[in-house]
C-alpha cells in the first residue's frame, strides 16, 4: 500500500514536471566530459521478436533492441517503449554511458555523475541528522529553563517549530491511547 | 495463510491456465499454438502485481506482460488526469487490463501505434502496422534514394522535371505513405504519393493520421499536399459497382497512364516505387491456428485474407491474387521499384516464380529477390530467423 502511494506521487509529479521561471541553462560547477560518440561500424543492432512468426498473422507488441558493440564484447538490451527506434536510442546512449565507464572508470561521465549524487545525499543526511539532535536539545532546554529568554532568532524559530511537531505528535498518541481504551473495554 | 495461498493458486489456475487447456483440447489435430503457462510463471506474476497474471493470459510471457502493464498504467494515469474522468486511474487500467486479456489487441485499446518515428493511430476494423512492414519502408526508401542518385549521376539533370511518383496499395491506416514521405521529402524537392484502399474506413483513419503527425511535426507541411488517398478496389477490372477501380483512380492520377500502351516510343515509366502490403493470408492459415486468436477475432478479415473467387485468375494459388494483380500493374505503369510483403518464404519464392512467369512476356529486364535473405540480415531487420513475412522487391534494370 504504501509503496503504491509513493508510485502514485511520483507518477503525479512526472506527469506535470515545474517549470522554471529562468530561460538560463543551469551550468554545472564542473562541467562532465562529453559523451563518448559511438560509430555505426563498431556495433551490430539486432531487433528482437519474442517468439514465432510475425507478420500479418501475428499482432506483436514487444519491439525489443539489443545492441553488441563488437570491440568490447558488450551487450545491452531495451523495451522502454513500444517504439522501436526510441528502444535503439535508448540502447545507443545506455551502451556510450556503459563503454565509457569501462575506459574512463572513476573519470566517466556515470562515476561523476554518481559521485555528485552520493555526496548530495550524504550532506542531506547530514543535515537531517544536525536538524533532529539541535531539535531534541532544545526540546530538553525548553523544558529544563523555560523562563530563559536569551536565544537568538533563527535559533528561536526552530524551537517554536520544534515544539509545534512534540505538541502534534503528543495529540496524535493521545488519540491512539483513546482509542485503545474502547479496545480494552471489550 | 496457507489456505488463503492454495485460494489463490487455484482461482489462478482456473482463470489463467483453463483457457489454455480449452484450446488445446479443441485443436487436438492442429499446432498447437498456446502452450500452457507454467504455475510457478503465474504465482511469480501474482506475486509481483495482482494485474500481471490477467495479461498473461494473452502475453504467455512475464516479460512482455510486465511490459504491456506499464504501457497500459501510463495510459491509465495520462487519461484520468487530461480528461479528469470520474473514474480513477486504477479502474480503468483493471478494464483495460480485462480487454487485453480478451484478446483486445493493445494497440486498439492504447489508440495508437509507433511507426518509425510518427505515430500512427489505430482503431477497429483497420489493420495495425506490423514492425516488419517498418523494417522494409525503410529498406524501400533506401533504394529509391540509391535509384535517384544513380540517375542523377548519369543524366546530370536534377529530378526537378518531373516529381518523384509513390503508389501505396491497400495502404489501411497510411502508415506506409506517411513514413515514406517522412523519409523522402528531405531529399526530393517534389513528390506524389497515391495511396489506395477499398475501405472507408480506412480510409477516414489514413486522413486523420496524415493530419496527426502534421500537428505533430513529424511530418513536412508539404504532406498535405503531396499524399493523396483514394477509395479503389484493387483487384475489381471493371468499373461495375460503387467502388471504382484502381485503373480509373490512376488514369486521373497519371496523365501518361493510358497512352503508355498505344504509344510505345514512350519510354517514362508511370511510377518510381510500387509498394504494397495486399491480404495474403490463405483461408485454411486464418482456421487452423497460424494466425494468432487477437488478430482472428478482432483485425479486419478484409486486410488479411484475399477474397474467394477474385477476378477469375486461374494460374494461382488463391491467397496470391492480389500479387498477381499487382505485377501486372507493375508492368503497365513502368514501375521502376515494386516492393510486396508476402506471409512467409514459401509465399516471397511463389511470388518471385510469378514474377518470372509475367515478365517473360514483357520487354525489360528485371530483377526480383526476397529481402532480407541471410540469417544475419533476418535478425537486425526484425524479421523471424526461420518463419514469418518477408518482402520481394523488384527491381527494373536499364
Amino acid at each position: 500500500m504504501l509503496s503504491r502511494l509513493h508510485w502514485w506521487t511520483s507518477s503525479r509529479t512526472l506527469a506535470a514536471p515545474a517549470r522554471l521561471f529562468s530561460q538560463t541553462p543551469i551550468v554545472p560547477a564542473k562541467p562532465l566530459p562529453p559523451r563518448l560518440k559511438i560509430s555505426d561500424a563498431d556495433i551490430s543492432i539486432s531487433y528482437l521478436k519474442g517468439t514465432g512468426p510475425g507478420g500479418q498473422k501475428i499482432n506483436k507488441t514487444n519491439s525489443a533492441v539489443q545492441i553488441i558493440h563488437k570491440p568490447s564484447g558488450v551487450v545491452v538490451k531495451c523495451q522502454a517503449t513500444r517504439s522501436q527506434s526510441q528502444n535503439a536510442k535508448i540502447a545507443r546512449s545506455l551502451l556510450a554511458d556503459k563503454i565509457e565507464a569501462l575506459e574512463n572508470g572513476d573519470n566517466s561521465r556515470v562515476a561523476i555523475k554518481a559521485a555528485a549524487a552520493k555526496k548530495k545525499k550524504a550532506s542531506k543526511m547530514k543535515k537531517t541528522r544536525r536538524k533532529y539532535r539541535e531539535l531534541g536539545e532544545g526540546a530538553k532546554e525548553g523544558g529544563i529553563e523555560e523562563e530563559e529568554d536569551e536565544v537568538e532568532i533563527i535559533w528561536d524559530d526552530d524551537v517554536k517549530e520544534g515544539e509545534t511537531k512534540e505538541t502534534e505528535s503528543e495529540t496524535g498518541g493521545g488519540g491512539e491511547a483513546k482509542s485503545e481504551v474502547p479496545g480494552k473495554g471489550v | 495463510m496457507i489456505c488463503i495461498y492454495i485460494y489463490i493458486s487455484l482461482s489462478l489456475l482456473a482463470s489463467t491456465g483453463g483457457i489454455s487447456w480449452h484450446q488445446r483440447s479443441s485443436t487436438t489435430t492442429r499446432i498447437p499454438m498456446m502452450p500452457r503457462i507454467p504455475f510457478s510463471v503465474i504465482i511469480k506474476a501474482q506475486r509481483e502485481n495482482h494485474l500481471l497474471p490477467i495479461l498473461l493470459k494473452e502475453c504467455r510471457t512475464i516479460d512482455s506482460a510486465r511490459n504491456e502493464l506499464r504501457w497500459l498504467r501510463e495510459r491509465a494515469v495520462r487519461d484520468s488526469q487530461s480528461l479528469s474522468s470520474k473514474t480513477g486511474w486504477r479502474s480503468r487500467l483493471r478494464s483495460m487490463c480485462q480487454m487485453r486479456s480478451r484478446g483486445y489487441p493493445l494497440q486498439y485499446i492504447l489508440g495508437d501505434q509507433p511507426f518509425g518515428h510518427l505515430e500512427i493511430l489505430c482503431r477497429r476494423g483497420v489493420l495495425i502496422p506490423r514492425p516488419e512492414t517498418e523494417s522494409y519502408t525503410y529498406q524501400a526508401a533506401k533504394l529509391v534514394r540509391q535509384m535517384a542518385r544513380g540517375c542523377n549521376d548519369k543524366s546530370e539533370s536534377p529530378n526537378q522535371a518531373r516529381p518523384l511518383r509513390v503508389i501505396d496499395l491497400c495502404t489501411g491506416t497510411g502508415c506506409i505513405s506517411l513514413l515514406l514521405h517522412a523519409l523522402l521529402a528531405p531529399h526530393f524537392q517534389k513528390l506524389e504519393i497515391v495511396a489506395v484502399d477499398i475501405s472507408p474506413t480506412a480510409l477516414g483513419l489514413a486522413q486523420e493520421n496524415l493530419k496527426h503527425n502534421l500537428q505533430m511535426g513529424q511530418l513536412a507541411s508539404s504532406a498535405g499536399t503531396d499524399i493523396h488517398f483514394h477509395c479503389a478496389d484493387v483487384l475489381r477490372y471493371g468499373c461495375n459497382n460503387s467502388v471504382p477501380s484502381i485503373e480509373s483512380i490512376l488514369q486521373i492520377q497519371l496523365p501518361n497512364f493510358g497512352a503508355s500502351d498505344t504509344s510505345p516510343p514512350v519510354q517514362e515509366s508511370g511510377c518510381d516505387l510500387l509498394i504494397s502490403n495486399p491480404p495474403y493470408i490463405s483461408q485454411t492459415e486464418f482456421r487452423n491456428g497460424t494466425t494468432a486468436r487477437s488478430v482472428r477475432r478482432f483485425e479486419p478479415k478484409l486486410a488479411l485474407v484475399p477474397p474467394h473467387s477474385g477476378s477469375g485468375v486461374e494460374d494461382c494459388m488463391p491467397e496470391d491474387i492480389f500479387y498477381h494483380r499487382i505485377l501486372t500493374l507493375a508492368f503497365k505503369l513502368r514501375a521502376k521499384l515494386t516492393v510486396l510483403e508476402c506471409g512467409d518464404s514459401h509465399q516471397a519464392s511463389r511470388v518471385v516464380a510469378l514474377h518470372n512467369r509475367l515478365a517473360s512476356t514483357e520487354s525489360g529486364q528485371f530483377s526480383a529477390e526476397v529481402w532480407p535473405s541471410r540469417e544475419r540480415d533476418l535478425a537486425e531487420n526484425g524479421f523471424h530467423a526461420t518463419d514469418g513475412s518477408r518482402c520481394v522487391i523488384i527491381q527494373a534494370l536499364q
